[in-house]
């Protein structure tokens, strides 16, 4: 009963926070330069012709009214006619997600299989070789590269020096499995490398939390074998703060690779954004803002829930994770 | 400060002194010490040689005074707007600690609504409601730095609020204002100094970013982000005019970051260093 209180809560919270966003993304877009009146009529328009269209689309009204048939749109998953190719929004988002999802798919694949594994032996092996400040300063690296500059570099070295992999471009899986592959590797490899130093080194502090605790040393005194403690004992108690990380970092790809996709010419959700703020295709903006904030929102929601599911305790004393 | 710097240790030492040498690089470009960043010295695109050390640009400027503007731009850009966001923070996460109730909730909730958009989205965002520009730019450092910066001087505040010393401080008659900036500013700005750190790195980057898609700093302006995205058209042929920007990027934000570091191992024991 009190879990049921908490998730509700915690659904009700969620749902407060996606109707600030929603309020704010809203004003934002009115506020936003270049009136829809002069963008769909050209500088020329009459104030009658203003007006008619003004009246069309409800701009007359007050503000709160059309921000309420808006919400009430969106709901209906209705986002809008993107203003340049007059195609609704939705459709247009739903045929680049498959781009977007691929490639954070590949980037929570590998920072999931490489990052959590050597976040775990970074921390129970005692020092690695090579002093503590070496590998702070490698792990450091990988978290303060940006993409724009690590995506830059592979594209350079790899359209000048043909090593096998296309720097650029998208082939539908459909039509090319191996090509879709191919063109799927430098892009995943960019996003990951963050990703995967990221998850390390959560990984890492986290189980070096677990390590202290005395259950584990009681299992050493036990005579149980490394392996076998970190099993047991270590990775469920240290995954909390990893899976918090690892959602983050899907709804933050999910909504927001732009730049990577950008730079690797992919058409996904997040280049659409890029292209659409420089055309002034508000419709647009609008909706991808929105639906990457929407998804950071509910996975924020969903982790509080998985933590809780795997921490019972934090459900029952009424905190959700931090 | 003396102490500070002695109780630093080796690696954040080494990224201060990185940070003082790209502050005096940034300095010395506004008295045009590398050259002027405008005068066209040479031929196009021309690889680094003793006249450019950094190579020519693809209208036959030399690099190394337009990466020298570049790095001052852009570490101007990010400071300021950190200074912005350690003032709000600071306030309304003070505040917010201290008195708790409804008035932490309701800063809480703001901050919230600020911290779901990804970081290049709220700062495209924001590019899209201003227009491309500096002051766009600024305002989504600030943006993107405020909610993390916020929640944590707020959880500090609050802890520091149940302290002896601030229960002293109301009991003798102390004015809001005063418990508020002599008792417990001081107390938490340990937090401000190691987010606001962490935020200048963030704030390079965002800054970089945004410039590098076209919508923050506009070119015959020079910042780092700037020099990168032009310097891309030309990458094939002529890799220095990005690898010159790229690389003092990628040492100012590691090096702040390995300073924060060291300030948050002095100034707050016991803190996992968050990630955004």
């Amino acid at each position: 009963m009190r879990l049921a209180l908490w998730w509700s809560g915690r659904a009700l919270s969620a749902a407060a926070t996606l109707l600030g966003v929603s309020v704010l993304i809203f004003a934002a877009v009115r506020m936003m330069p270049g009136g829809f009146a002069e963008t769909i009529l050209g500088p020329f328009a009459t104030p009658e012709q203003k007006a008619e269209l003004a009246a069309r689309y409800g701009l007359d009204q007050p503000v709160f009214l059309q921000y309420g048939h808006w919400l009430a749109a969106v709901a209906g998953g209705d986002f809008g006619t993107s203003m340049i190719s007059r195609q609704p929004v939705a459709d247009e988002l739903l045929a680049r997600l498959p781009v977007t999802a691929e490639l954070t798919a590949f980037s929570v694949a590998a920072a999931l299989l490489l990052g959590v594994p050597l976040g775990v032996l970074t921390a129970v092996r005692a020092r690695p070789r090579g002093g503590a400040a070496a590998g702070r300063l490698l792990s450091g690296l990988g978290v303060s590269v940006p993409e724009f500059v690590l995506g830059s570099l592979a594209v350079f070295l790899f359209s000048r020096y043909a090593l096998g992999v296309p720097a650029g471009g998208y082939v539908p899986f459909g039509q090319d499995p191996a090509g879709n592959l191919a063109s799927m590797v430098l892009p995943s490899a960019v996003l990951s490398v963050f990703a995967l130093s990221a998850t390390a080194r959560t990984t890492r502090d986290a189980v070096l939390g677990v390590l202290v605790e005395p259950y584990v040393t009681a299992a050493v005194a036990r005579g149980e074998t490394p392996w076998f403690i970190v099993r047991h004992h270590i990775l469920r108690n240290a995954a909390g703060p990893v899976v918090t990380l690892v959602a983050t970092i899907t709804a933050y790809l999910l909504g927001g690779a732009l730049v990577v996709e950008y730079v690797f010419n992919l058409p996904g959700i997040g280049s659409y954004i890029v292209q659409a703020v420089g055309r002034r295709d508000y419709a647009v903006v609008q909706a991808g803002v929105l639906l990457a904030a929407a998804v950071f929102i509910v996975m924020n929601a969903l982790v509080d829930l998985a933590v809780g599911a795997l921490d019972p305790r934090l459900g029952v004393t009424g905190k959700g994770a931090a | 400060m003396r102490a500070l710097l002695r109780d630093l240790d080796g690696l954040s030492r080494a990224g201060l002194a990185c940070l003082a040498l790209l502050v005096l690089v940034a300095l010395g470009s506004v008295v045009h010490l590398g050259g002027d960043p405008d005068a066209i010295v040479g031929p196009r695109l021309q690889p680094p040689g003793p006249q450019w050390w950094l190579g020519t640009d693809n209208l036959g400027r030399s690099m190394l005074p337009r990466v020298m503007e570049g790095v001052g731009t852009t570490l101007l850009l990010s400071s300021v707007a950190v200074l912005v966001t350690a003032v709000v923070s600071a306030g309304f996460g003070i505040l917010a600690g201290y008195r708790g109730g409804y008035v932490s909730e309701l800063v809480l909730r703001l901050v919230e609504v600020l911290y779901s958009f990804p970081a290049v989205v709220l700062a495209i965002l924001v590019a899209a409601v201003m227009g491309p520009g500096q002051t766009a730019a600024l305002a989504a450092i600030v943006l993107v730095t405020i909610p993390l910066m916020t929640r944590l001087v707020r959880a500090a505040a609050a802890g520091v609020a149940r302290r002896d010393y601030v229960t002293a401080a109301v009991i003798s008659g102390a004015r809001l204002s005063r418990v508020l900036g002599r008792h417990v500013l001081p107390n938490v700005s340990g937090t401000i100094a190691v987010q606001g750190t962490y935020a200048l790195s963030v704030g390079i980057s965002v800054e970089g970013g945004l410039s590098f898609l076209g919508f923050g700093v506009q070119p015959p302006q020079a910042s780092l982000g700037v020099l990168i995205r032009q310097g891309g058209t030309y990458m094939i042929a002529a890799p220095w005019l990005v690898a010159g920007p790229c690389a003092v990027l990628v040492v100012a934000i590691l090096a702040i970051n390995v300073l924060g570091d060291g300030l948050r191992d002095r100034l707050e024991p016991r803190q996992p260093r968050s990630l955004t």
